[in-house]
């Protein structure tokens, strides 16, 4: 059994690390990705399909692909990288890489989930919140948002569970750099290629943790609220 | 003044409308189908395929020629519609609390929850309340908002008879003392004459008559227009109470006939019985448990979907009964012919008291 005391210093800064970037990362996406989430439920907009491909493509394609794609982008000499180099913003082969790829590959699971929960909304509550003197941003706000709350919320912890386990797409703009951009996942890898089992196993035992209390802190913010609306 | 010209594309047909309105309730009939609902929702502003034209009292709310669309938060028009849409994660306070606002929104809330009666019910939330007390907080909901008009899609029509009944008198509530204008979608021909003083019958999403509910209500037509349509039969005449335990309160006909009602409380009374419920003899009755008994004379036939509506001159007023086509060729009906028609005491439904 792991007890505290097994952990290392360097295990706890690992985990305290990969938490903070994956919560940033979840942070960073909630905006956009409840927006983009509740634009695709509501509007039938052109394009809407191409949009739709683009967002999920990080679910289907092999993370590294996904990472490279993101090399690419912000390579040197790309619009995105000039614009970053103006402002003073280095971001490759830095934290804020690994909180940009971890965003990019949770994004799909924020999306997918609210816009689910968008679409399970009865339209005639937002139509009738309409008459009632409300415009479209109180209505989501005050009718939308709290109704699709369980599907928002199981999104972003999904979210979150993913960029706490982000490998391919991390490594690729990134790095592996103990201190620097390594989280627990590129951590696990590290340790087992030096065969240094013990210590990635110890690493296992606090990713297995992590997953359990994310999914029990679903369940029961689920459960709170069922209770609530009874 | 109420002006509608809408033009709208939907799914089979398009909706053609083009009326002023003028009454102070209005009853939309029409198949299932006919656009009612698309006109309702067009007039509050959540189609955004509707084009035309659209003023009350002058103020303009669509007049896509112009390049006006007001905003459906923006046109002060109630919308209740079909199985209520409450808002599942407010409780009663909160759905009618919604759209109060403004100075005078206390003392607006205050009387919507009066005239609703819904005072025991403000800490509950929807999915504990029954049928009828939805539409009361839905009723009372879009009333808070003092809108120049309400938009009723088919009220009643979730309600079983018994709270139809208790709905009804709400209904007469708004329309008599809240001065709110309503127009009202429904397939209950009692409902639109007890209800309303204008009637538009909607066809395809076109307009197939318009007018006093009495004119546009020529049941034969409606039959065929609506295969949902019911005819009621309504009565209302001054009332006495039961004199006995167990005598019945009694209504007075025109003719000075009484007749046997399940409740006397009250001066005055408007019952309600669906043509389908009354019962026509040729010969004179006798031995038989319904308590009211009258006798009368056909004074028309008229065909009512594949059935007929017998109409029959009875205790001063004229009745409508609804019998299979085979049942009127085997009583040999015809114009003139003497009928007793019984109904049961417990078959007449009271509407709300009719306002004096």
């Amino acid at each position: 059994m792991l007890t505290p005391s097994d952990l290392t210093p360097e295990d706890f800064a690992l985990l305290g690390f990969t938490v903070k970037v994956a919560a940033l990362a979840t942070l960073a996406i909630l905006p956009p990705g409840i927006a983009l989430a509740w634009a695709l439920a509501r509007w039938n907009i052109p394009g809407k399909g191409l949009v739709e491909t683009l967002v999920s493509l990080p679910l289907v394609l092999p993370p590294t692909a996904v990472g490279l794609l993101l090399l690419e982008l912000l390579g040197r000499g790309t619009l995105a990288s000039r614009l970053l180099d103006r402002l003073g913003i280095e971001v490759l082969f830095s934290a804020k890489a690994v909180v940009l790829a971890t965003a990019v590959m949770s994004f799909p699971l924020l999306v997918r989930s609210a816009r689910t929960a968008f679409e399970e909304i009865d339209p005639r509550l937002l139509g009738v919140a309409r008459t009632l003197g409300h415009g479209p941003i109180s209505v989501f706000a005050r009718v939308a948002l709290p109704l699709a709350w369980r599907g928002v919320t199981a999104g972003a912890l999904l979210a979150f569970s993913r960029a706490l386990g982000e490998f391919g797409a991390t490594i690729m703009v990134a790095g592996n750099i103990p201190g620097r951009t390594q989280t627990l996942a590129l951590a696990i890898f590290q340790r087992a290629e030096l065969a240094h089992d013990g210590a990635a196993l110890r690493l296992v035992a606090i990713t297995v943790l992590l997953a359990f209390a994310a999914v029990g802190t679903t369940e029961l913010l689920i459960r709170r609220r069922a209770r609530r609306s009874a | 003044m109420i002006e509608l010209a809408i033009r709208m594309p939907l799914d089979r047909f398009a909706l053609r409308v083009e009326v002023q309105l003028t009454a102070d309730a209005v009853a939309i009939l029409g198949p299932s189908g006919s656009g009612k609902t698309s006109l309702l929702e067009a007039i509050a502003g959540l189609r955004r395929g509707a084009v035309g034209r659209i003023a009350i009292d002058g103020e303009v709310l669509l007049d896509t020629a112009a390049g006006t669309r007001l905003a459906p938060e923006r046109r002060r028009i109630g919308y209740v519609p079909q199985d209520a849409a409450l808002f599942p994660h407010l409780d009663v306070r909160g759905n009618v609390r919604f759209g109060v606002r403004g100075s005078d929104g206390e003392r607006r809330f205050d009387e919507a929850i009066a005239m609703l009666e819904l005072a025991p019910l403000l800490r509950r939330f929807p999915a504990t309340l029954s049928g009828g007390e939805r539409q009361r907080v839905a009723l009372a909901r879009a009333l808070a908002t003092a809108p120049r008009l309400l938009l009723l899609d088919e009220p009643l029509a979730a309600l079983d008879l018994a709270l139809r009944e208790r709905i009804f008198p709400y209904l007469l509530r708004i329309r008599d003392q809240a001065g709110t204008r309503m127009l009202h979608v429904t397939h209950s021909v009692g409902e639109a004459l007890a209800l309303a003083r204008e009637v538009l019958l909607l066809r395809d999403g076109e307009v197939a008559a318009q007018g006093a509910p009495g004119e546009v209500i020529e049941a034969g037509r409606l039959a065929t227009i609506d295969p949902r349509a019911t005819f009621d039969n309504l009565v209302s005449g001054p009332l006495s109470a039961a004199d006995g335990p167990e005598a019945t309160a009694t209504l007075t006909l025109p003719d000075g006939t009484a007749l046997h009602v399940p409740d006397g409380s009250g001066a005055h009374a408007t019952f309600s019985i669906p043509a389908e419920d009354l019962l026509l003899a040729i010969h004179p009755l006798d031995g038989i448990s319904a308590r009211n008994v009258l006798a009368g004379r056909v004074s028309g036939i008229e065909p009512f979907g594949r059935d007929a509506l017998v109409r029959v001159l009875a205790g001063g007023i004229e009745w409508r009964a609804k019998l299979t086509s085979a049942a009127v060729r085997d009583l040999d009906l015809s114009d003139g012919k003497p009928v007793w028609i019984a109904l049961k005491t417990h078959a007449l439904r009271r509407l709300g008291s009719p306002v004096v």
